[in-house]
């Protein structure tokens, strides 16, 4: 019968199991933080309902008020009001953010009398084209932000800011 | 800009073009009559400023309010800040406030009296539009100062 367990045995499988589980204890948090990025969710997929219908859009710009609900701010929610500058161009609806790359005022269409046609911010009189292009010589120093757009039943959903790609 | 340290950080680097000082003066009435009438315009004058700030981000700065009871002397008041924000050398100072009593102040800048607007009860599309309305009835003195 030499199922006995030694006391040799009994020490050496009771200090590795021991040892096995600190180890693991240690290591599981490392893998854990390591694979995090890719576990991630990433809120970029959220787009907003407008109020705007795609068919009344025009190759003039208009404004687009959409409410971004419940945002959190550490712990605090808020409703957070944004408007977009949205346009067709041809086939493709364009929506530009409002805000100036100077120093972040807001920009309007057609705000200065002499250049109907194009963006201008009260602000320090920066002005843009209807594509977003900085016009060279005022403060601005880049193109207005785009914003990510779809259509859904009709209505305009906006998305997230990228950089201009118009430019 | 608000009047928070990433604000400041910008106004530092970016003083030439960030002129202008708006101080919200905010009465606070503490008689249980008046309670609500106060508060509703300490709500309209925040929404306000907040709003104002927003547009002209690049030109404004936002002060956090000055609060004062009933039984403070706005002469010593407007004495003191006039004197005091003079040190901070912004160009051109605004103070929105809804109490009458100081448009007859004597201040350095520009007091801006505006009619209270109970903002509490309208849903979130008007009171945009309510303080659109509002904006663009302080603009002219903002414009007026910003062209001298």
């Amino acid at each position: 019968m030499s199922n006995k367990v030694s006391r040799r045995q009994f020490l050496s499988y009771t200090l590795m199991g021991v040892g096995g589980f600190m180890a693991s204890g240690m290591l599981m948090p490392m893998v854990r933080f390591a694979i995090d990025p890719v576990l991630q969710q990433s809120g970029g997929g959220d787009f907003i309902p407008t109020s705007q219908k795609v068919d009344d859009l025009t190759e003039i710009p208009v404004r687009v008020d959409f409410t971004i609900k419940d945002r959190k701010d550490a712990w605090y929610y808020s409703d957070v009001s944004n408007t977009a500058w949205v346009y067709k161009n041809g086939d493709t609806i364009i929506a530009l953010s409002p805000v100036c790359k100077h120093l972040g005022c807001t920009v309007n269409w057609g705000g200065d009398e002499t250049h109907p046609d194009q963006f201008f911010c009260p602000c320090h009189a920066g002005r843009y084209m209807k594509n977003g292009d900085n016009v060279k010589g005022t403060p601005p120093t880049g193109p207005l932000d785009e914003y990510e757009v779809k259509v859904e039943g009709g209505l305009l959903y906006i998305g997230k800011t990228v950089s201009n790609t118009l430019v | 800009m608000n009047w928070i340290a990433k604000d400041i950080d910008t106004y530092l680097l970016q003083k030439e073009y960030i002129d202008t000082l708006i101080v919200p003066l905010l009465k606070v009435e503490t008689e249980p009559g008046n309670v609500k009438n106060s508060v509703s315009s300490s709500e309209f004058l925040m929404h306000l400023t907040t709003f104002i700030e927003t547009q002209f981000k690049g030109r404004v700065m936002l002060m956090p309010p000055f609060a004062y009871t009933m039984s403070t002397e706005l002469v010593v008041m407007a004495a003191g800040l006039s004197n005091d924000l003079s040190a901070l050398h912004f160009k051109h100072v605004f103070y929105l406030t809804t109490d009458p009593a100081w448009t007859s102040m004597e201040m350095v800048g520009s007091v801006i009296w505006l009619p209270s607007i109970p903002l509490e009860s309208m849903d979130p599309q008007l009171r945009q539009t309510i303080l659109e309305d509002q904006l663009r009835q302080v603009l002219p003195r903002f414009v007026e100062k910003w062209s001298e």
